[in-house]
């Protein structure tokens, strides 16, 4: 193909010929001479802090809220072994369906609106202009501060009714109030928060964009290919690793949204429910309601709902994006 | 094996670096505690919920206590209700709760029967309290908390605005029709934006004083169980279903957003609400030119007005406290301390001790609580046992369930409905 020569052409050949080379590396390991050993064990002493601290702090509640989904735990009275009840009882209870549909509905409209944008503006700051690098830095301002709960509670004031965006759209003819008191709208408030707070995703794809070689554009310039055609057929396939990375990040991080939720619609999810996330449920159950066990259950609901999305994603990934370099595919 | 003489050098170094480390970690523990002097205070920590003027009269108070006490350093802190509950509910788990702590009747059964709160008798002192408040600060017979003040249920209502519209003062044993009747007078005459008085059903206080006046209750005796059916509350969203439609009652997409009453915005001309919050709506209503006054609440038996004397606050020693004495010597103050008591006045209702009542400044709107308890005094019974340890939750599904009826996202009976099942649940996660 055109394009591996000019991209990324020693790791390509590395690639070529890995199956042979990483088992090599692989049986090297195998045998670490002592000197190296001695080395290792200083290394691991360093991160000892770290290694204790995620122990404790990350894997060890990890294994405890495992065994408490298998209990019925109750935060005060405590709790007994009982089976998978609580995982079937998730399939009785009205709520679950309730905040799987809010939470769907938030990374459907989320994920592809944020990463739209994102790709969009990263495409106008790759342009080389003056003053460039101010305009970087403001649009990835309102990430540093967007999960904050400043911004959480500036949104509420923004979207009351007879707020900013009440009166402005009601210029429109809008009439449904603020978007905070409108069941039907109030999970906007909450993707344009996120919609907004494109930052990150949008260094990642100017770091792809700036990777993508010039010579590819110039070559199907002289060829007559208008600016839509390059983007499609250039840019996108140039992309896709990059994309594929951004999708599955934010789709994960979409998944796991509960500050502003929390914020701006309480425990209830309000109003009427519309913002119920669910991980807000899972606050509620265990903290509310104190049902540690129950709650937990959910949870682990959720980490195993993500990983079949993340598996998903990676088999289809296998057919959309393209590795420069990876002749084979 | 190759020894490297440089790098065993630096590994043992390192194995010295971490026992140090341990050894100091482990002095730091041996620490015989505090003295209690100046120099070396006594730290307990006292906790509350309520607002930033709450805040600043309590803080007044504690420093009074500290310069009285100089080896005991308090350290406070406050939210706002809910935010509270949530904190320490977390906070309950890890055994990490303050030592010292104000306490609502609601929420007495959840930290009390699981050993949370220090028992109280002949810790604290308990000879001085107004008669019949000690009854409501004892679960299963043990005394595990002393009440700041009492309250009862009550109409708050803008006399002036009555008394403009032509609406007569309401007189006890008045019914909930006809207090729905004055409100559908007041609103159109009142205003875009302002209405007569709000919708009272989603608050389970409510619902529990509706139930009493029938002869029922909200909970079974033992508090395993709901004492009323899906019926009856559908029943009880009914009433004021007629005015909510109406637009007589302010909707809830506006309510939603409020952070303050809606009598203090002079939004509402009335207000079923706890009879303590009178004195402290009173002066924000003056400003507006407004007049506030009590009314007993609409009943459905002019007879029975179910109400009951209700510790407005409780205070609570926590159960895992090292510091007990010097916990029940704040205690003690905040309740019997006649410069504290001067200081606190009424922001958390008449004071439950005779010192207490003695020793407050009454103005004119306290006056008005007196009066009020007084006038229905005749109408107070036995208050019901402590609730369960899931009301504070049932309380809130209360509120939430009854919101989808507001928002027509369900019919009553499918909320009603929702609401026995997630309460039953609840109920059940205690047995």
């Amino acid at each position: 193909m055109s394009a591996s020569p000019s991209t990324t052409a020693p790791p390509a050949a590395g690639e070529a010929g890995a199956p042979t080379a990483r088992e090599k590396r692989g049986a090297a390991k195998r045998r670490t001479p002592p000197a190296r050993r001695g080395e290792r064990l200083v290394g691991y002493t360093f991160m000892t802090p770290w290694i204790i601290g995620s122990l404790v702090f990350t894997v060890g509640p990890m294994l405890w809220s495992l065994y408490l989904s298998f209990t019925d735990y109750h935060l005060v009275l405590g709790g007994e072994w009982i089976g998978l009840a609580n995982y079937t009882a998730m399939f009785d209870d009205p709520m679950f369906g309730r905040a799987v549909k809010v939470t769907l509905l938030y990374v459907l409209l989320a994920v592809p609106l944020k990463l739209i944008a994102s790709l969009a503006v990263a495409m106008l700051l790759t342009q080389s202009r003056r003053g460039i690098g101010f305009y970087r830095a403001a649009f990835y301002m309102p990430s540093l501060i967007a999960m904050s709960v400043g911004i959480a509670i500036v949104w509420k004031v923004l979207f009351a009714q007879g707020g900013p965006q009440d009166q402005i759209m009601s210029w429109f003819g809008w009439d449904g109030g603020g978007f905070i008191g409108n069941p039907d709208v109030s999970i906007l408030m909450l993707v344009l928060l996120s919609i907004w707070t494109f930052g990150a995703p949008m260094v990642i794809f100017m770091a792809g964009l700036l990777q993508v070689p010039d010579e590819l554009h110039e070559a199907a310039e002289v060829d007559g290919a208008s600016k839509w055609h390059r983007f499609v057929h250039i840019t996108i396939p140039m992309l896709s690793p990059v994309i594929f990375f951004n999708v599955l990040m934010e789709t994960v991080h979409a998944f796991q949204l509960f500050g502003p939720a929390f914020i701006i619609g309480g425990t209830a999810g309000g109003p009427a429910w519309s913002t119920l996330f669910y991980t807000v449920r899972i606050y509620a159950l265990a903290f509310v309601d104190l049902r540690m066990g129950y709650a937990s259950a959910w949870a682990w609901m959720l980490v195993l709902a993500v990983g079949v999305v993340t598996l998903i994603m990676f088999r289809a990934a296998k057919n959309l994006v393209y590795y420069a370099g990876e002749d084979n595919r | 094996m190759i020894r490297d003489p440089y790098r065993l050098r630096r590994r043992s170094l390192l194995t010295g670096a971490a026992a140090a480390a341990t050894l100091a970690a482990a002095a730091a523990c041996g620490d015989d505690g505090p003295a209690g002097t100046a120099d070396d205070p006594i730290e307990i920590s006292f906790e509350w919920w309520g607002d930033e003027n709450r805040a600043g009269i309590t803080k007044e108070a504690v420093d009074l206590f500290m310069s009285k006490n100089e080896g005991i350093k308090v350290q406070t802190n406050f939210a706002d209700f809910p935010t509270y509950w949530e904190g320490l509910t977390g906070r309950m788990a890890s055994r990490d709760l303050p030592d010292v702590f104000q306490m609502d009747y609601s929420r007495l059964r959840q930290f009390g029967s699981s050993g949370m709160l220090l028992p109280l008798e002949g810790v604290v002192k308990t000879d001085d309290f107004r008669e019949g408040f000690l009854d409501t600060a004892k679960l299963d017979g043990q005394l595990v908390a002393v009440p700041i003040a009492g309250n009862t249920l009550g109409l708050i209502y803008r006399a002036d605005l009555f008394d403009a519209h032509g609406v007569a003062a309401p007189a006890p044993g008045y019914s909930w029709d006809e207090y729905g009747a004055d409100i559908t007078t007041l609103t159109p005459q009142m205003g875009e934006g302002k209405w007569g008085g709000g919708d009272w059903c989603g608050q389970y206080h409510f619902m529990e004083l509706w139930l009493r006046q029938q002869g029922g209750s909200f909970y079974t005796e033992d508090g395993k169980a709901l004492n009323f059916e899906a019926a009856q509350l559908v029943e009880w969203w009914g009433t004021s279903a007629g005015l909510y439609e109406a637009g007589m009652v302010p909707p809830v997409e506006t309510t939603i957003e409020w952070v303050e009453g809606g009598l203090v915005q002079d939004k509402l001309a009335s207000e079923i609400g706890w009879d303590n919050f009178m004195p402290s709506f009173a002066p924000p209503v003056e400003e507006l030119g407004g007049t506030l006054a009590l009314a007993a609440p609409p009943s459905l038996d002019p007879s029975n007005l179910g109400l009951y004397l209700k510790p407005s606050m409780q205070l609570v020693i926590s159960g895992a406290t090292e510091q007990a004495e010097a916990a029940a010597k704040l205690v003690d103050f905040l309740l019997g301390d006649p410069e504290a008591i001067a200081i606190l006045g009424t922001n958390r209702g008449v004071p439950a001790t005779n010192t207490g009542l003695e020793n407050v400044e009454i103005d004119a709107n306290t006056q008005g609580v007196l009066d009020y308890e007084e006038s229905v005094a005749q109408y107070l019974t036995t208050p019901p046992p402590a609730p369960p340890s899931a009301t504070g939750a049932i309380e809130v599904k209360f509120g939430e369930i009854y919101q989808q009826v507001q928002y027509g996202e369900m019919s009553a009976q499918e909320a009603a409905d929702l609401f026995f099942t997630e309460a039953e649940t609840l109920l059940a996660a205690e047995q």
